[in-house]
């Protein structure tokens, strides 16, 4: 299922375009017919989880690929079958590849080096990036030397020392413990804001996605699932996948029974009986599907409140300071409830749970969002 | 990987063409030139007219020949084996050892091997010189008192030369040993000594079978270097009896250098060759099969 | 028997016994240290025992009777080796091809060991199945026709000639084509991103990232061809181009056998592998253990 991108209003040229790519490894495709631009000054996401070929597209942008049909254009020019170098495009890998046996400055003006560039100006370009990314004092330094967050910087320095029309990130911040990604995601958000240059950046982590990118391509075994920005993503996904992949905790499902759609609307019956109302856009004569609400969207209540949509029994608690987490026992299922951070609530509890049903939403058998 | 197929294959050309002329030239060409040329009545330099295997037979009916075969064998057996087995004693006394005291051990067993052999030669030589060598201080009470020519006296030669042979090689052995015993976890001696298994029985039901792989690595690589064994039986054979002591190689050598019997030679070359191959894809089955019992 | 042995009685008991059998172990692990430093003293005598000899006068070495140390110390033997022989001839000899066959192999190895490792062309597999079966072609088997390849060249007793078989090294292609295996793709792909060429991946990326190993097999075939004693002797007939190890094999003296000269002069062709291999120490293990590994 491959939509088109949901752009509003931009009539330019997209920047990178991937036009109807095929990838086939010998009997196995791996992606196919596949469409997806990135405009120009953006920062695209390719999210999705491990094989759904974000990184073999982010891989055939750069050219490290071999597009077995299908097109890829940058800033208008046809680059299928150019090699990575000529095109204008400098990629930060998730190991960071630095190359041991050089020191930060070595390394960050090798691409200069290899071109030919006089010492002068390789060192003043290397001097340049180092001051734009803090590494001065490391000029000298060799990798092994540097910690996993200077090492990143230095990674990028190399990207950045050839002024390149986009960059490609492939998953970077994967290798860095808990703490510094929160602070990298900073320093890279902050790179964006001031360079403006186009970013395509690949993660499994839709936490970083949904912070650091303006659009996100969310992709599913090599088929594009939605496209759209962070928010848009959250509150409309298009498909169950999107609705379960974005967001943390991840919204809860179970199935109900339609009673009756009348227009935009489905009369929704839900186990135990209660009835509900969620809008819809499609759908008609259908008599089942998933409902799906997210954690921040049950309340919790009393559980002889007329308005609780079911009654549970708490099974575990997390409290994290700004917000609690239930995980509530109910007659579909367990369910993820995120409350206030000083929600009152006992393990082993009986509580009633309140549906928001203006951000519910339906989702039908192929997944698609009712 | 994107790349252009010709750059790629124009790379590739450039990268591998001296190697592609050394090993064309020098190995690939001799190699077909000798099973060719054995089977022609060639001399050492020079065309010759094909006989079929007219020197194959000559060989098999060469008394000197067969000598030279029983000869190799012989040597190898009495160098490859001791060598083997003494140099895990040894890799497993050295491993004990700690810091300084084991670079100085270890560097003791393995200098020799690092030495030419014409120097091993001079050693020895000196060392069981018959009339000046100290070595007669400890051959002379079985002599009756008298010293004795090791290396004139014909049984003794191939003993000698094996002996000679182990001192001079055992540091490779011990080497690849040490390498091997390091790869065996600590942890595997400390459960079996808390289970009171004494040292004995740590040998042979732990260190023995893994280390296995190593004593069949170390026994393939000596047999197959100590078949084509040549420099030391020619040096100390020098002024005797050469054609008793004889070696493959040196038959070879002699019938190539000294005969002018290019074909005949090269026959012969043929024949260690396969002897080669036979000998070390048994032994290495043979080996590897025990050790999967 | 009285049972009334007290806890305390008993853990003594044990207690000893498990020291006592601890002193048994040490014991043994004792003896075993001792064997096996008396070991190395045996095997380090005779290397000694040679060299000692050559700083004896010739009456000394001779005399009934055995003298670890020299009554008179002399550098008389060593003197007239350097003076008398050719010996000066015979090291720049060996220098030159040694140093040849090492250049030259490790140039060869590490172009081809990358080509095959990194590129992709036709006939690469045939390539590789080749290296791997020349390992059972000996090489002294193909003496006969490296000697009569060399003088069809013209190059019999010429230095170059001495240095021509010994390029042959499979086994330094197949350690370099092992040790590029191993260097990590992204090194590969983000150089290529950068813009470098095949060749300078090879000589900015590759090799550097593998320096050791090539110090390790420059020192290996340096030490190997310096050693090297069949092909010399027959590819060099006159004694001004012979190498050292074939040299000293060939010095006779006009008055009978000179024990210590004889020995002055292996011990001076042995010194300069002697002292690379002290200095090298790890580099040579290492290289050992490599080229070990490829033949199991």
């Amino acid at each position: 299922m491959s939509a088109a991108p949901v752009e509003t209003g931009d009539a330019a040229a997209p920047h990178v375009e991937l036009r109807r790519v095929t990838k086939r490894y010998g009997p196995v495709t791996a992606i196919s017919d596949l469409s997806l631009t990135v405009d120009k000054g953006s920062f695209t996401a390719l999210l999705g989880p491990s094989g759904c070929g974000k990184s073999t597209l982010l891989r055939m942008i750069a050219g490290l690929e071999a597009i077995t049909a299908g097109q890829c254009f940058i800033d208008g020019v046809d680059v299928s079958d150019m090699p990575p170098a000529q095109r204008r495009i400098a990629m930060v890998f998730q190991s960071y590849a630095l190359y041991p046996h050089m020191t930060v400055r070595q390394n960050i003006a090798f691409s200069l080096s290899v071109a030919g560039q006089p010492k002068k100006v390789q060192n003043e370009r290397a001097l340049e990036v180092a001051r734009i990314l803090q590494l001065e004092p490391f000029l000298d330094r060799r990798p092994a030397e540097l910690s996993g967050g200077q090492r990143q910087r230095v990674a990028i320095g190399r990207a950045l020392v050839r002024k390149p029309e986009a960059f490609l990130f492939d998953e970077p911040l994967s290798n860095l413990d808990a703490k510094l990604r929160v602070q990298m995601r900073f320093e890279l958000a902050k790179l964006h804001a001031d360079l403006g240059t186009t970013m395509v950046y690949v993660t499994h982590d839709q936490t970083e996605a949904m912070t650091l990118a303006d659009k996100i391509v969310v992709l599913d075994k090599g088929v594009i699932s939605q496209v759209g920005s962070p928010l848009e993503l959250y509150n409309a996904p298009a498909n169950k996948f999107v609705a379960a992949f974005i967001g943390s905790p991840s919204m809860n499902f179970f199935g109900v029974d339609i009673a009756a759609i009348s227009g935009r609307t489905a009369t929704v019956v839900l186990p135990g009986g209660r009835t509900v109302e969620i809008g819809v856009t499609t759908g008609a004569g259908a008599r089942s599907a998933e409902l799906g609400v997210r954690p921040e969207h049950l309340t919790v209540v009393d559980p002889r409140d007329p308005a609780a949509a079911f009654a549970g029994k708490v099974a575990i608690i997390e409290h994290l300071g700004s917000s609690t987490i239930l995980y509530v026992e109910t007659p579909v299922g367990q369910l993820v409830v995120e409350g206030e951070g000083d929600l009152a609530a006992k393990s082993g509890e009986t509580i009633g749970l309140r549906l928001n049903q203006n951000h519910a939403r339906l989702f039908g058998v192929t997944g698609a969002t009712l | 990987m994107f790349k252009s197929k010709r750059s790629e294959y124009f790379t590739a050309a450039v990268l591998m063409a001296p190697f592609v002329v050394i090993y064309g030239v020098l190995f690939v060409y001799p190699t077909i030139k000798m099973v060719e040329q054995s089977l022609t009545n060639a001399p050492l330099i020079g065309p010759g007219k094909w006989v079929g295997f007219d020197n194959y037979f000559r060989l098999a009916s060469d008394r000197l020949f067969s000598v030279a075969i029983w000869n190799t064998l012989y040597f190898v057996v009495l160098s490859v084996i001791p060598s083997t087995l003494l140099a895990l004693v040894v890799a497993l006394g050295v491993n004990r050892l700690k810091g300084w005291m084991q670079s100085v051990v270890l560097a003791a067993f393995f200098l020799p091997y690092i030495l030419p052999v014409s120097v091993v030669f001079r050693i020895w030589s000196w060392i069981f010189d018959k009339d000046f060598g100290i070595a007669q201080y400890a051959i002379a009470p079985f002599n009756d008192g008298n010293s004795l020519s090791i290396f004139r006296t014909i049984p003794l030669f191939m003993p000698a030369v094996a002996f000679v042979t182990v001192w001079w090689l055992l540091g490779f052995n011990v080497l690849l040993f040490i390498a091997g015993l390091r790869n065996i976890s600590s942890e595997i001696y400390e459960a079996a000594g808390l289970d009171g298994a004494s040292r004995f029985t740590q040998f042979r039901r732990i260190t023995w079978p893994l280390i296995w792989p190593v004593t069949v690595l170390v026994f393939t690589i000596q047999l197959i270097l100590q078949l084509k064994i040549f420099d030391q039986v020619y040096l100390f054979a020098q002024g005797g009896r050469v054609d008793a002591t004889m070696v493959m190689v040196q038959y070879i050598y002699k019938q190539a250098f000294q005969m002018n019997k290019g074909g005949l030679a090269d026959a012969a070359a043929v024949v260690l060759f396969l002897l080669i191959v036979v000998l070390s894809v048994l032994q290495f089955q043979l080996l590897r099969a025990r050790g999967v019992r | 028997m009285t049972a009334s042995v007290s806890t305390a009685d008993l853990s003594a008991q044990t207690g000893a016994r498990r020291l006592a059998s601890l002193r048994r172990v040490d014991l043994a692990g004792l003896v075993i240290t001792v064997a096996t430093l008396l070991g190395a003293i045996f095997w380090a005598f005779p290397l000694y025992w040679g060299l000692v000899t050559t700083f004896k006068p010739e009456y000394e070495v001779v005399r009934p009777g055995v003298a670890l140390w020299p009554a008179h110390f002399t550098l008389e033997n060593y003197g007239h080796v350097l003076l008398e022989t050719k010996i000066g001839l015979w090291y720049i000899n060996s220098l030159i091809t040694s140093g040849a066959v090492t250049v030259i192999v490790v140039m060869m190895a590490a172009s081809a060991g990358y080509a095959i490792s990194q590129l992709d062309f036709p006939f690469r597999r045939y390539f590789w199945w080749m290296i791997l079966a020349s390992f059972m072609v000996p090489i002294p088997a193909l003496i006969v026709n490296h000697f009569i390849l060399m003088s069809q060249f013209r190059l019999i007793n010429t230095l170059a000639g001495v240095v021509g078989p010994q390029l042959i090294a499979p086994v330094t292609v197949i350690i370099y084509k092992q040790f590029f295996d191993s260097v990590p793709k992204d090194f590969r792909e983000a150089a290529v991103m950068d813009g470098a060429s095949e060749f300078q991946l090879l000589f900015r990326i590759y090799l550097p990232m593998n320096w050791g190993i090539t110090t390790a097999l420059a020192i290996i075939t340096f030490i190997g061809a310096w050693n090297l004693f069949l092909w010399p002797f027959l590819a060099v007939s006159s004694e001004d181009l012979m190498n050292i190890t074939v040299g000293i094999t060939q010095v006779h003296d006009a008055f009978g056998v000179q024990y210590a000269r004889d020995l002055a002069v292996a011990m001076l062709a042995a010194l300069p592998v002697a002292l690379v291999y002290l200095i090298f120490q790890r580099r040579v293990t290492q290289a050992i253990m490599l080229s070990a590994g490829i033949k199991g």
